[in-house]
């Protein structure tokens, strides 16, 4: 608290000085830092998604990608995979896993504490301060100074996370060339109390001020609430896939004018980044096999050269993933020495990716039924699929979860923003949700009842609590001729179904007017539902094309009598609640039609009281208006 | 922020026999629980409008 400059003292300098507040994705592989909405800062290594990882080598501190690549020939120094285990108690860390890193120990010295145990070389005699930050020196240093002696050093998890965090701030600072004051912290939804606290707590040990822990859901809302060019109504539904490397997590969001909340979520910690690396490590172990009749058995290695050529592997295809997620064209993935001393290049484009990773596709693509399911929705309700993390940048992936979806659905691969680090780029949302929530929260002012609005951003916080409605609401212009099973006119929503309250909704439209110059309406609750059918394909008369192809092929002839599933968006009239009629003025004449501009506007209070207002939107803009009341529910 | 949502719809005019219908003592379906996300300027705009006790006629200003 006390290291950042933002204490109010109520002069007017303090409103002049802008604090400089950064946003921070905190994966389990890798991070980002972002300021405001712009693209992530890139630390001195020129890297955007820095590696999570921290490794010793003698007197020399790695972090971040350059550690990850000490994981060949110097795993045992080097730690990464600790974001997940924050906040944890030894005794509540499975141990079931392949070890590929410095392994989690029991705390010498602290009850059921995790630690990490590495070989340090202790400088002396003239001890510098050990640099935990930014980039290490090169290993070649011209004259040691004395001898150093090898010794051992003990991390707990915290420690570790605290070096990482101040490294990453510390980097963001350099490049932004002024101190951060203030930062939001991205977590997963299924991160608890504990896990919370231990994050603040190595977060504040970096020296970092905390402005909050934003769920990775609530980061998302942020991105996506601004910056959308998209023709993407204010109110929709979002399904959010984030693909981490070390779990799958799914929500349901209801989104209403920027204000969101789940309707569900799903994690799953076995369709990840890890399964996809394991099916492409495979490949390419199997190619290298085939290429030099050398053995290599990977995912699982047990012989030590084998688990050296997978580590060096599992290094090489990042390179390879980012250009296959890219481009449909070959990929290649290269590596000196792979095994036995012989060198390995090989290439898979994406056709062939897809069909390596397909099982994982489809998995996520089950998940997201079931979680649609658990909601009560239909895959059809998804107006919107946002995608998180890196393993979300396969167009693969967007194809398989659009069979189910409605073909109206925006996805960052339809709108063309999934590259360039702008609002649909997967690796970056996070940072840049944190990055704009942190300047929401700075422009939070230091009054009583300010101080109250910034404890409503607490987890938890009683002011979070809102309802919300259950149908949807919205108006029916009456028409002449309505056909049978219609609604009897032109439906228009105005508050859609899961938006908490208090709300507002204004719409403006035209109508056409009737003789007397008057323009009614009715408000209706509606049920919404989704039919599906079940039809058989008619039989191949109109396609000449497949009847060529049917070479009397039984099998084909089996798969052309299955069913093919139709879906069509119902609206059933659910109850009546009030209605306007009123006279206009200005008639516009055009193609035969006359018609008015109106607005229409619903104000739902906390209670569910509804006060509908509409008006006639005039040059001159004088307003008559119209309203009705409908009380809230008992 | 006051916002005007655009439909692009162009309703047909009232039928000649049409009159308002009375309102019903009707009122909305019962309201469910949920929990916002504290995120955004949607949800700054939320507490501060309870907290201060603003109408969002008020908050607009
Ligand atoms: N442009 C890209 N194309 C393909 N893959 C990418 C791209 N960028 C990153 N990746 C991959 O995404 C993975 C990292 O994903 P992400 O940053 O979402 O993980 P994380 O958030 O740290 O994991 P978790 O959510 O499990 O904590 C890495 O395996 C990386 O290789
Ligand atoms: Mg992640």
């Amino acid at each position: 608290m006390a290291a950042n400059g933002t204490i109010p003292n109520g002069t007017a300098e303090t409103a002049k000085t802008q604090p400089t507040v950064v946003g921070i994705n905190f994966g389990n592989s890798y991070a980002s830092i972002a300021e405001g909405l712009s693209e992530c800062i890139a630390n001195e290594d020129g890297e955007r998604q820095i590696a999570c990882a921290i490794s010793f080598h003698g007197e020399e501190l790695y972090i971040g990608n350059q550690a990850k690549h000490q994981l060949v020939k110097n795993a045992h120094n080097t730690i990464i995979g600790f974001r997940n285990i924050l906040g944890k108690k030894f005794s509540e860390i499975p141990k079931d896993k392949a070890v590929v890193s410095a392994p989690v120990i029991q705390h010498p010295d602290i009850p059921d504490e995790p630690a990490y145990r590495v070989q340090v070389l202790n400088p002396a005699p003239t001890p510098l301060p050990r640099s935990t930050t930014g980039t290490p020196a090169a290993s070649n240093l011209p004259t040691p100074r004395s001898e150093p002696t090898p010794g051992e050093t003990v991390l707990t998890v915290s420690e570790v996370t605290s070096i990482f965090l101040r490294s990453l701030v510390k980097s963001a600072e350099d490049f932004l060339g002024k101190k951060v004051t203030g930062a939001v912290l991205s977590v997963p939804a299924w991160f608890d109390e504990a896990q919370r606290a231990a994050l603040e707590k190595a977060a504040s040990d970096a020296d970092i001020h905390v402005l909050q822990l934003l769920e990775d859901a609530g980061a998302v809302a942020v991105t996506t609430a601004v910056g959308q060019d998209t023709d993407l109504p204010v109110d929709r539904t979002q399904l959010v896939v984030d693909v981490g490397q070390s779990s799958l997590e799914l929500s349901l969001l209801s989104m209403r004018h920027g204000l969101a909340y789940s309707l569900g979520t799903i994690t799953d910690f076995s369709a990840n980044g890890d399964s996809i690396d394991e099916k492409l490590i495979k490949f390419f172990a199997k190619e290298f096999t085939k290429k030099t009749k050398t053995p290599l058995t990977v995912c699982p290695a047990t012989d030590n050269q084998d688990k050296r050529a997978e580590a060096k592997l599992r290094l090489a295809i990042e390179h390879t993933k980012r250009t296959l997620s890219a481009s449909p064209g070959a990929a290649t993935c290269s590596v000196e020495s792979l095994k036995d001393g012989l060198d390995f290049t090989g290439s898979i484009n994406r056709l062939r990716f897809d069909m390596e990773v397909r099982p994982i596709y489809n998995q996520i693509y089950d998940k997201v039924k079931e979680l649609v399911e658990s909601a009560k929705l239909d895959l059809y309700d998804i107006d919107e699929v946002v995608y998180v993390g890196g393993s979300a940048s396969f167009p693969g992936l967007d194809e398989t979860l659009a069979q189910g979806l409605s073909e109206s659905v925006v996805t960052p691969f339809t709108a063309g923003t999934v590259i360039g680090g702008g609002v649909g780029d997967p690796t970056t949302i996070l940072a840049r949700g944190c990055a704009l929530q942190a300047q929401v929260l700075s422009s939070i002012g230091h009054s009583e009842e300010d101080e109250e609005v910034r404890k409503a951003f607490q987890n938890d916080s009683e002011w979070t609590k809102a309802k919300a409605t259950s149908k949807s609401i919205g108006l029916i212009f009456p028409e002449e001729n309505a056909g049978e099973g219609s609604l009897g006119g032109q439906w228009v929503p105005v508050i859609l179904k899961e938006t908490p309250l208090p709300c507002r909704r204004i719409v403006g439209l035209q109508v056409e007017v009737s003789e007397a110059a008057k323009v009614g309406f009715e408000v209706w609750e509606v049920k919404e539902g989704v039919k599906i059918e079940k039809v058989k394909p008619p039989k191949d008369e109109d396609d000449p094309e497949e009847e060529k192809q049917e070479g009397g092929n039984p099998d084909e002839d089996d798969e052309e009598e299955e069913e093919i599933e139709t879906k069509e968006k119902t609206l059933e009239k659910e109850s009546f609640l009030t209605s306007l009629l009123f006279d206009v003025e200005e008639i516009e004449k055009k193609d035969g039609r006359s018609t008015a501009r109106i607005e229409v506007q619903f104000l739902l209070g906390a209670d569910g009281k509804l006060d509908v207002t509409a008006w006639e939107v005039k040059k001159s803009g004088k307003q008559q208006k119209a309203t009705a009341t409908v009380s809230g529910p008992s | 922020m006051k916002q005007v949502i655009e439909v692009s719809v162009v309703p047909p005019p009232l039928p000649q026999n049409w009159t308002p219908p009375e309102s019903s003592s009707k009122s909305i379906s019962p309201l469910v629980e949920r929990k916002l996300l504290p995120a955004g300027h949607a949800y700054l705009g939320h507490v501060r409008r309870a907290i201060h006790k603003l109408s969002f006629e008020e908050h607009d200003k």
